[in-house]
């Protein structure tokens, strides 16, 4: 009986030839991630331990990105202490206000996360590891804590469950569509809780990094353990510049178990919206045409990457924003923004009178810019819709792609971008 | 053996729901947090101590209990300062499941118990053989007993003390 993907990466990091579903396992960590505003409870967890040398100052990554730049003293005064303690770690890779970007996406473009490794970060997100063929998981400050003592930290196996897409994308139709319709056919509290998501098939083989990324990032909001794509060319591509560690290139055994198996033939799969409340609130586009909103918002570790602003940016050239729409594009990088920069994405939508900020995690959580106030009506290109998750409890917020953000903000109301004028 | 009144949840009570958004960049501190736990659960507890101090040692729900993919460790300090002891559901998101270990606070996992108890009931909890018994209504329900690890993390108080121990000792961790 074979192994997958996921089981062969936790069977390696724990020093076993073999491991099965059920089983509880100390691994080896790869790295390990932390951010502005639980950072310094981690370093202060980890010195309680009795350690003052973490386990490898070079695979702690330290990340501001939901405080950054400060728009309160609050905010101000912990990313003060922050940026003292990562200090006194003398830790290596530190991506402070300049050099910032969204923790998930930093872990990715910087080659801190690898086929065949496993990382975790104290942020639930960090499933988007999984694009590159590692394990990312999600873990709280107190396993980021022991993680930093002692480069290690504690698993129970998985069950794998395999999504084997096939058919063609239509045009301006994203990885998270079919992210939104897993969610749909899923469910949110389904038999996917603590499951290992596996993508695969022809449709996973031509989707870019970038759409790994996004399709592995939100398997954490399906309860999933976490999601993955096997490395194949695309990913020795994308790593080749960005690390010079040596990573192993796994893939399932023929004869692995998997507990469930889906198909799905993408080609039928257009636009998809999750509605206001609940994730697995999906409708297909045509439901919600013309639906009016006035605020839009494009960032986050789920949708800010270069490929979405390209996408916008083809989308919007040459047109204005609706007068009743407010739209703001936050880039998930300094890496992100400077390629935007220069390929002139950032000018054409400017142009296009979208107001465009600094990387960070921006209005996604409701803490930081572009907050939603009472009676505004969202449409996110974002990972969450629930009630008060961007701000105000009383706003109402519609998950989509990219490419649906854009082509309804010129317009001003929900709009198919397969049938707009581009 | 523990014993205490139950508040009953609905399906999908959320992590969101639990420790509300202005609480998140708080300190991570059971007193602190246990001020404002459930405050988004129902607009009653949306007020200081409102569900601390309804006194409660267990909590019964559903599905994906503390669901919503938040990986934040307020809820489970939030819970443990209101005097929460163990929480009963059919079942729990990972995230907090797994922060719930680490923190010694047991969720516990059993199919039927949603529709078998009403707040304020009295509850009876024996983490050995994982028994539930409702006093009030005098029914009992068979609950999935703590994997070993677990069990151990458990009795040292939190993987913080599971962990300080052990490299105090030097032991190897596997």
């Amino acid at each position: 009986m074979g192994m997958t993907i996921t089981e062969k990466i936790m069977a390696r990091n724990s020093g076993r030839e073999k491991v099965v579903p059920g089983q509880l396992v100390w691994t080896d960590v790869h790295t390990v991630m932390t951010m502005d505003y639980l950072g310094k409870t981690c370093f202060d967890k980890f010195r309680s331990l009795g350690k003052t040398e973490v386990f490898d100052k070079n695979r702690v990554i330290c990340v501001s990105d939901h405080l950054v730049p400060p728009p309160n003293q609050k905010f101000a005064t912990m990313l003060n202490e922050w940026r003292e303690v990562v200090k006194q770690h003398d830790i290596t890779n530190f991506y402070d206000l300049g050099r910032q970007g969204i923790a998930h996406q930093i872990m990715v473009e910087q080659g801190h996360v690898l086929p065949g490794k496993i990382s975790i970060g104290t942020d639930s997100h960090a499933n988007t590891y999984g694009a590159v063929g590692a394990m990312g998981n999600a873990i709280g400050v107190t396993d980021a804590a022991v993680a930093m003592a002692t480069g290690k930290a504690w698993f129970r196996i998985p069950q794998s469950v395999k999504f084997n897409i096939t058919g063609t994308w239509q045009p301006w139709v994203m990885a998270k569509d079919l992210s939104l319709h897993i969610m749909g056919m899923m469910h949110w509290n389904g038999h996917l809780l603590y499951k290992a998501l596996e993508f695969t098939g022809p449709a996973i083989k031509s989707l870019s990094m970038a759409g790994r990324m996004t399709l592995c990032n939100m398997t954490v909001d399906l309860g999933a353990k976490n999601g993955i794509v096997a490395p194949d060319v695309i990913t020795e591509r994308y790593l080749r510049n960005r690390t010079s560690d040596p990573w192993e290139m796994l893939a399932s055994d023929e004869d692995a178990v998997y507990d469930q198996v889906y198909d799905i033939d993408i080609s039928d799969l257009g636009p998809t919206i999750a509605l206001p409340g609940k994730l697995d609130d999906t409708v297909p586009i045509d439901k919600l045409i013309g639906t009016k909103f006035n605020k839009a918002f494009v960032g986050t570790c789920t949708n800010g990457r270069l490929e979405d602003f390209a996408a916008m940016a083809e989308i919007m050239k040459g047109k204005q924003v609706h007068s009743d729409v407010n739209m703001i594009l936050v880039p998930a990088s300094q890496t992100v923004y400077l390629e935007a920069l220069r390929a002139g994405y950032i000018e054409t939508l400017v142009e296009a009178g979208a107001a465009v900020d600094t990387p960070s995690c921006a209005a996604c959580a409701g803490i930081h810019t572009g907050v939603a106030g009472d009676g505004d009506i969202v449409l996110s290109a974002g990972n969450r819709n629930m009630t008060g998750r961007m701000g105000s409890r009383k706003a109402e917020i519609y998950l989509t792609s990219p490419s649906v953000v854009a082509a309804s903000s010129i317009r001003g109301e929900i709009t198919d971008p397969r049938t707009f004028d581009i | 053996m523990i014993k205490g009144t139950c508040w009953v949840a609905d399906d999908y009570v959320m992590a969101y729901d639990i420790i509300i958004q202005e609480y998140w960049t708080s300190a991570i501190d059971a007193t602190e947090n246990s001020k404002w736990v459930m405050a988004g659960v129902k607009e009653e507890f949306n007020k200081e101590n409102a569900f601390k101090d309804q006194g409660h040692t267990f909590i019964v729900a559903a599905h994906n209990f503390a669901g919503g993919g938040k990986s934040i460790e307020h809820v489970i300090t939030g819970l443990m300062g209101a005097g929460i002891q163990a929480v009963f559901a059919t079942s729990f998101a990972r995230l907090q499941f797994r922060n719930a270990i680490n923190y010694g606070l047991p969720f516990v996992t059993c199919d039927s118990i949603s529709e078998g108890c009403d707040t304020g009931d009295e509850l009876e909890y024996d983490p050995e053989s994982g028994l539930i018994r409702n006093l009030t209504k005098e029914t009992e329900f068979q609950s999935v007993p703590a994997a070993p690890f677990v069990a151990e993390v458990g009795e040292a108080g939190g993987l913080m003390n599971y962990i300080r121990e052990k490299i105090a000792q030097g032991e190897a961790i596997e």
